[in-house]
């Protein structure tokens, strides 16, 4: 019997569907005040004066922060950059200047969210307004500069380059050039906004409730922040509302409610974003455009090499970037077999919201600019889109690319016939020709895409070589506790995932128990000391992760459990079973009845220990595991080294239709399939996978942040910004294939991500439905105005060029 | 956001109300569903210092039909109107009524409130224009009957005078053989539309013999197309036609340029819902059952 594979029912749920789940908003209390954040209207301004008096004056108000408490009590967060990142100052308020519209300016502590906002009318605020930047490419001009002290908008600045480019090309029979790409600014908007409750308490420590999805980085950007020892800032969450990379960086201002309790003696005050705050001012995607592309082919069609410049725009302050500067190698080559790469990757500030991790995060962007480069490449030089991606895909496990990643197991090929199965692909074929005859415009689009799980923070010394960061690690503790559960924290602080049935699958299956008797703490506290710095929800790796502290807690608690069952039964260690008796869950003799209870174990250690003797000294029942994968500091010189350890693909084929009336692409049929290695909760990864696929097809139809020239946001509510809801989204044909990873002890990958498959699939479907009508699909954002734009002005003269040699 | 403080008052009567707005002056406004007048709020739209709930005024949200016309009270909403029979006997005002906004909005949402709220997006002017309805109101100089086509005059601007109340419209049954659509093209439930369009049509054989085009979300207020119309009276309704209406009724437009789209884009809109509008109400005098809805994108 194994309850990893089964789609055991989330443990969860119960409270959650109920309304009885514990979101950082939810928090009440007597006393507890409300803090409102009084935001820039302006993307670019001095801010000559602040007068508060008025605010003050209010009643209910208890204190307004500006900008000079906050040079008074914290400091500037650290830089992950070099030089000149360490140069920008980022502080939970602006201080003499504004540089993105929504930008915190002042904070108001007031007994009601209704006085606190009350109050934040009533602050003055004189600003001077300056041009503002809202360009990648003429940002880097630096004729508008946002960090004086840095000096210019350029925040990083590197080449990868990897085989023989120039041969390459030399070499070629065909090249491809697109002079440019876009990938375009759009967020996952989770349902719950950025949130915490702060206690500055009277032994002088941090205590937040809050819903940071990287509690183990927050703590250790927020206690040098506010001034304080790590240990002095407790941080905790419980349920989450969705998170998808966005909350990593909500200790910015979590910081300003910590602060507006120091300065109420004491009080505890809540901050809790609302929409419009959330997306004019959390945080949003990275925007990314793709210059000077030149493709190498040879005769097959096999891609050869890829040449190109990437300029990456991360908005106003550089939060967890330049990270996402080195994060898209990961995925180098897609999954292609290229081996000359050569990608002169810079990366800008603009005055626009703050780029941080979004769902794909860095790698998604990368992936869409490879998707796009080999559909247009099938289409230029006549290969069926499914026949030049066969020719072109990773074959063999485990592979390693040029940059030195190694992909651990995979099968594109069983993918793309599965996903043709699935959306009825030769249907679909005839179906098009038939259309096309009508005039109508059908497009299928194949998008093959990774999700690569597990950083090894060692690739952070790629981008900044003086940064101490490397490897990756996750903690759990375990203890047998009175009643002979299995009582089981996390560093994890999971936002939806499931984590608290997953593990319990897991342990239920190591310990011979029902999932019933694992009780898995909710939530992350640093109280729990079950953390360490890499601890969180991010990246694709909890399965790997999450599960393998879990799972190796598991082996040191049985290893415990054995020895003290062989004391007390008085046999040898191998002689002994774990198993279920009538009492329950025990440790017994094999072939005999003489057995041991576990909350008999447990209380021995806990209770009635006296017959025990110091062989036993080391026995407590209490286990703390840290996992840690093996990975090694990456070459820094050379940008060389394994990046990620597990490799989980998605490939989506969309058919889409383009109406010539209303320039609406509309989804005819959609297929995902999966490969995340072995399942260990299917109903779990199939949410994933509808959630991943919903939140990209929202990006590739609906959802973008549209920013005019002054930098004013157009679509800063729901009804502008339009998030994908179920009335959006088509049947997705779902299904899976598993590759077991070699390098995760069950095989499992991670997979929350999903990679941005629809990005590229529906990209590639647009591309079919418009090539003939001479359009080349160079921007990843497909609604009707843009398409209306296509087709009024056919680009395929100026967006590609083939050469023939 | 939050709003900022204001008093509430409940009214009991239409009178009372009129009363209650006069007497608390300028910043003093009715509610009725909300659905626009607590986002303003929320966006501190305004100074208000006083809402008058004219919303539980017993009488005021009545739909009635007879062989002589239409009468639907100001406090209908648009989830009311969806469900009421009129909605299946003439299909437009269900094409119109279902399209606005998702469940909870249609469940407060006004037909009174969406016209004295002056909204070029808002569906009920448009529609209304398009039955050439009139709206009846009362107020402190008493009782008067407008027609609802140049009702709003400017953005958020109507002919309501202080204190006056719209208590209900009105419209004349269409005549037989006459039947119209209402078509929109939106980005999702909770959006305005980008564009909407009536048209109501009346045949003789396949000729026009009347029409009424509106457009909606297609300038500062609602558009009565009339150059689109008299492309279309009293001649046989063919693509040629219906060409040259639509083209009419994108040169009575004024889209402006925002989030929605631009303008070129917007007007390439016009012209298909106007076709769109046009061929389901044709189909509709036919006797044809269509199902026609928004749509979305
Ligand atoms: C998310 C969202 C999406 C929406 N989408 C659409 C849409 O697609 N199409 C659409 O048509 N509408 C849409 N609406 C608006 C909705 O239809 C409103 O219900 C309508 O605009 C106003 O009606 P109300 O009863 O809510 O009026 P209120 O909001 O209460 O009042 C609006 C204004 O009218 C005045 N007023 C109200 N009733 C009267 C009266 N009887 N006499 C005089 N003055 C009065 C008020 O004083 C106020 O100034 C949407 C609203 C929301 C919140």
């Amino acid at each position: 019997m194994s309850w990893v594979g089964k789609s055991l029912r989330r443990k969860e749920d119960e409270r959650l569907v109920r309304g009885q789940g514990l979101f950082a908003d939810d928090e009440l209390g007597a006393g507890m005040l409300h803090l409102y954040i009084l935001r820039s209207p302006y993307a670019h301004a001095r801010i000559l004066s602040i007068d508060t008096a008025a605010a003050e004056a209010l009643p209910g108000v208890v204190c307004v922060l500006t900008g000079k408490d906050v040079l008074e009590h914290c400091d500037p967060y650290m830089q992950l950059g070099p030089e000149p990142c360490d140069k920008i100052r980022d502080l939970p308020l602006a201080v003499d200047k504004v540089i993105f519209q929504g930008e915190p300016v002042a904070a108001v502590a007031a007994t009601s969210p209704g006085i606190a906002m009350d109050a934040g009318q009533l602050i003055d605020v004189d600003y001077e307004m300056l041009d503002a930047v809202v360009d990648a490419e003429e940002a880097l001009t630096d004729k508008i500069i946002l960090h004086e002290a840095a000096g210019t908008n350029r925040t990083w600045h590197g080449v990868y380059e990897y085989g023989d480019v120039e041969k390459a090309f030399r070499d070629a029979v065909h090249v491809v050039r697109i002079p440019r790409m876009h990938f375009h600014r759009y967020a996952s908007t989770p349902l719950e906004g950025n949130a915490c409750v702060a206690e500055w308490t009277r032994q002088g420590t941090v205590d937040f409730l809050c819903n940071n999805s990287f509690p183990g980085f927050a703590q250790q950007l927020l206690a040098p922040g506010l001034r304080l020892k790590s240990d002095q800032v407790r941080i905790r969450t419980y349920d989450i509302g969705g998170s998808f990379g966005n909350k990593i960086w909500n200790y910015v201002y979590m910081a300003l409610a910590a602060l507006a309790s120091k300065k109420a003696g004491g009080r505890r005050v809540k901050w809790a974003e609302l929409r419009t705050e959330n997306l004019l001012g959390s945080g949003h995607g990275n925007e990314r455009t793709f210059l000077d592309t030149e493709v190498a082919l040879d005769k097959h069609g096999v891609i050869t090499a890829i040449r190109s410049r990437h300029i990456d725009d991360c908005g106003a302050y550089t939060r967890y970037e330049p990270l996402g500067c080195v994060i898209w190698s990961q995925v180098l080559p897609a999954t292609f077999k290229l081996r000359n790469m050569r990608i002169d990757f810079t990366q800008t500030v603009t005055n626009k919201c703050p780029a941080v991790p979004n769902r794909g995060y860095s790698r998604m962007q990368h992936l869409w600019f490879m998707e796009r480069i080999i559909d247009i490449c099938a289409h230029e030089l006549r290969i069926p889109a499914d026949e030049i991606r066969l020719r072109n895909y990773i074959t063999e496990f485990p592979y390693e690319t040029p940059n030195g990643c190694v992909y651990d197991s995979g099968n594109y090929p069983a993918m793309l016939a599965k996903a043709k199965q699935l959306v009825d692909w030769d249907k679909w074929k005839k179906m098009q020709v038939a259309a096309r005859a009508d005039g109508r415009l059908i497009g299928i689009g194949i998008g093959t895409t990774l999700d690569s799980g597990t950083n090894n923070f060692g690739q952070a010394q790629i981008m900044n070589p003086h940064l101490p960061f490397s490897g990756n690690a996750e903690v759990c503790t375990m203890r047998l506790d009175f009643d002979g559960a299995l009582v089981v924290s996390l560093g994890t602080g999971p936002s939806g995932q499931g984590h608290e049935t997953a593990t319990s699958q897991v342990v239920a299956d190591e310990l011979g128990i029902d999932p019933s008797m694992v009780q898995v703490r909710s939530g992350f506290d640093t109280g729990w000391n079950t953390y360490v710095g890499h601890s969180g929800t991010y990246a694709s790796q909890f399965a790997v992760t999450g599960l393998s502290a879990v799972h190796g807690a598991c082996q040191k608690l049985k290893a415990e459990m054995r020895k003290l069952a062989a004391f007390l039964l008085e046999a040898a260690e191998d002689q002994l079973e774990f198993g279920t008796g009538a009492q329950g869950p025990e440790v017994r003799v094999r072939g005999t009845d003489k057995a041991i209870g576990y909350w008999q174990l447990s209380n021995v250690i806990n209770n009635n220990n006296a017959m025990l003797d110091e062989r036993m000294a080391d026995v407590t029942l209490n286990i703390r595991h840290v996992y840690r994968p093996p990975f090694r500091v990456p070459d820094t010189k050379r940008k060389f080294g394994n990046l990620t350890l597990t490799y989980a693909a998605q490939l989506h084929i969309a058919v889409i239709e383009v109406s010539r009336e209303t320039s609406r692409a509309q989804i005819l049929a959609y297929a995902a399939v999966d490969d995340c290695g072995t399942v260990i909760n299917p109903q779990i990864v199939a949410g994933q996978v509808h959630g991943a696929t919903s939140h990209g097809i929202g990006a590739a139809l609906m959802e973008t942040f549209d920013y005019d020239e002054t930098g004013n946001l157009l679509t800063s509510t729901f009804s502008d910004y339009c998030p994908i809801t179920s009335l959006n989204i088509p049947d997705i044909a779902y299904g899976s294939i598993q590759t077991p990873s070699p390098f995760s002890y069950s095989g499992a990958k991670g997979m929350g991500e999903g990679g941005g498959a629809p990005l590229h699939s529906i990209s590639a479907a647009v591309q079919d439905a418009l090539y003939e009508a001479g359009v080349i699909v160079t921007g990843s954002h497909h609604s009707p105005p843009a398409i209306f734009a296509a087709l009024q002005k056919p680009n395929r003269a100026q967006a590609v060029s083939v050469e023939k040699r | 956001m939050y709003p900022a403080p204001f008093r509430y008052h409940r009214a009991a009567s239409i009178e009372a109300a009129i009363r209650q707005l006069s007497e608390l002056g300028e910043g003093a406004r009715a509610l009725a569903g909300g659905q626009s007048l607590l986002v303003w709020l929320k966006m501190r739209f305004g100074e208000v210092s006083d809402l008058v709930d004219i919303g539980r005024i017993p009488g005021l949200d009545a739909i009635t039909q007879d062989a002589a016309g239409v009468r639907i009270g100001a406090l209908a909403t648009h989830a009311r109107i969806a469900r009421s029979p009129l909605a299946k006997l003439l299909p437009i005002v269900g094409d119109c009524a279902n399209g606005i906004a998702d469940n909870q909005v249609r469940s407060r949402g006004t037909i009174g409130g969406s016209l004295a709220s002056g909204d070029p997006s808002c569906d009920w002017p448009v529609l209304l224009t398009t039955l050439d309805a009139n709206l009846h109101t009362q107020g402190p100089g008493g009782a008067r009957d407008l027609p609802v086509d140049g009702f709003v005059e400017d953005l958020y601007v109507t002919k309501l005078k202080p204190g006056e109340l719209i208590t209900g419209i009105s419209f004349a049954m269409p005549v037989k053989g006459s039947a119209g659509a209402y078509v929109g093209f939106k980005r999702c439930a909770p959006a305005y539309p980008t564009i909407s369009v009536g048209v109501q049509l009346s045949l003789k054989g396949e000729q026009c013999e009347d029409v009424r085009i509106a457009l909606g979300s297609a300038g500062l207020t609602t558009i009565h197309a009339r150059a689109a119309e008299a492309e279309l009276k009293g001649k046989t309704l063919t693509p040629a036609t219906l060409a040259r209406a639509a083209d009419a009724a994108v040169a009575a437009s004024d889209p402006v340029d925002d989030q929605r789209g631009p303008i070129a884009f917007k007007q390439s809109i016009i012209k298909v819902l106007v076709r769109r509008g046009i061929e389901t109400a044709k189909r509709r005098c036919h006797g044809e059952t269509v199902e026609v809805s928004h749509e979305y994108y």
